[in-house]
């Protein structure tokens, strides 16, 4: 296992690589949307977005003003020790990735009716936000791999968490996704999302899920499923920021969880951001090139 | 086009839902926290004390922080109520995202006053800003109320005379 201050400088690193870098694959469905893209004011917001992103990349600062809220998952292998103090070393990771970033200084200070209504001030430093809890998940293998996630304030208002009365039809629930969908990314003003959706049994698990949605999704790879999500959503003519086009989505990231035997499913949709996935990945044990 | 602040009426006038502009100059910031009380102090006769004309200004719907600047949604509830006291006091353009009530648009095409959209490209706005002054409100931090001086700035014409791009 590394070091305390080694997996606190990985860390740190990782949440600032979320912050300022588009993946490869992103970047390539930014390019093959522009290319597709019929709509002149689209094509516009979609290349200035891109453009962005180089400039971002090169100076390793935050891709949009609204940093997010930074979101951990672990990946624990057979033979990982995960302590106490290995969790206090991530967190503090954090910590110094958000005052490298610099992520904005958004942490809400006071007691909980102080944090409600915002009268307790704002703490004026990058680290006052707090990450989300962390989700853990079991994986083959013997090391740790974490994922950071940075989650913007717009997805966050217009996401939905509710029940699909599915009648036993996989197209009533991929009909509401989309016609849910069409309506977040419309009031989003942040377009072209990538939709990121979990369906589980409960809300928590739901919303688990659209988060590891985003973790393992990919704009190279969309099963058939996420491929008529977003054909569905695009066609809304919705297009970047609302102004119309082709693309309001670049792409679907689906999870499908277990379920039960229920007319009920619990569908999480979060319209993510022109940016979102804004996400980043390292390897924090030793002896974990298979994970 | 190319706008420079404060924005002249004739300039308004001409513009049209749908425009590609860069804009230069000295604009404020506020958003869902500053933007009623900067309407208070309209309202109860002390803004002149910011030491600011709010005849031609812009708004840029934003925060300020180290983080950089970048449009949040102008339809949230405090920010979109705010457009048409703030154009009656002279400011001729509000800068952000996202759709607006049809009355919005209405109330501001009668005070000949726009509404612009600005992609959220942080890094690249970060290369385009170049002085950032604190002028009220401090205790808001970010959103606090900000002068700033910006270069070329890329915007469309998001509604203007009734019209709206997202008709």
């Amino acid at each position: 296992m590394r070091s305390y201050e080694e997996i606190v400088s990985i860390v740190s690193d990782t949440l600032v690589r979320a912050g300022s870098v588009f993946s490869e694959d992103k970047k390539e469905a930014y390019r093959r949307a522009i290319d597709k893209e019929t709509n002149e004011k689209t094509k516009w917001v979609m290349e200035t977005i891109l453009e962005n992103a180089e400039a971002a990349e090169k100076n390793r600062s935050p891709l949009c003003d609204d940093t997010g809220i930074p979101h951990v998952v672990l990946d624990i292998g057979d033979e990982a020790v995960v302590t106490g103090r290995f969790l206090d070393a991530v967190k503090t990771g954090i910590a110094e990735g958000l005052k490298a970033l610099p992520g904005r200084p958004m942490g809400i200070m006071g007691n909980d009716l102080q944090r409600i209504d915002q009268s307790g001030g704002l703490n004026p430093e990058s680290d006052g936000v707090e990450p989300a809890p962390f989700l853990i998940r079991r994986v083959t293998g013997s090391g740790v791999r974490i994922h950071v996630l940075m989650f913007g304030g717009g997805p966050a208002i217009r996401g939905l968490t509710y029940r699909v009365f599915h009648k036993h039809s996989v197209e009533t629930v991929v009909e509401e996704i989309a016609n849910r969908a069409k309506e977040g990314v419309a009031q989003l003003g942040c377009s072209p999302c990538t939709l990121a959706v979990g369906i589980g049994r409960s809300h928590y698990e739901a919303a688990s899920l659209m988060l590891e949605a985003q973790v393992d999704g990919r704009y190279d790879v969309q099963s058939e499923l996420e491929k008529e999500i977003t054909k569905r959503v695009n066609e809304a003519d919705i297009g970047a920021l609302g102004l119309h086009g082709d693309t309001s989505v670049l792409a679907t990231f689906l999870k499908v969880g277990p379920q039960r035997a229920s007319g009920v499913r619990i569908v999480c949709i979060r319209p993510a951001c022109c940016f979102e996935p804004r996400k980043a990945s390292a390897v924090l044990s030793d002896g974990t090139e298979d994970i | 086009m190319d706008i420079t602040t404060p924005i002249t009426e004739e300039q308004a006038a001409a513009l049209q839902a749908g425009d590609t502009v860069t804009l230069s100059g000295y604009i404020l910031c506020g958003r869902d926290a500053v933007l009623p009380k900067l309407q208070k102090m309209i309202d109860d006769g002390t803004v002149s004390s910011l030491g600011i004309d709010l005849a031609g200004q812009v708004i840029f719907h934003t925060a300020v922080s180290p983080a950089g600047v970048g449009p949040t949604s102008s339809n949230k509830l405090e920010i979109e109520s705010s457009m048409i006291p703030l154009s009656k006091a002279g400011v001729k353009m509000h800068l952000g995202k996202g759709m607006l009530k049809k009355e919005t648009i209405e109330g501001l095409a009668e005070l000949n006053a726009l509404y612009a959209v600005i992609p959220p490209v942080t890094a690249l706005l970060g290369e385009k800003t170049s002085e950032i002054r604190l002028l009220a409100f401090p205790e808001l931090g970010m959103e606090a109320l900000h002068l700033i001086r910006v270069d070329r700035y890329p915007a469309i014409i998001g509604a203007a005379h009734g019209r709206s791009i997202y008709e």
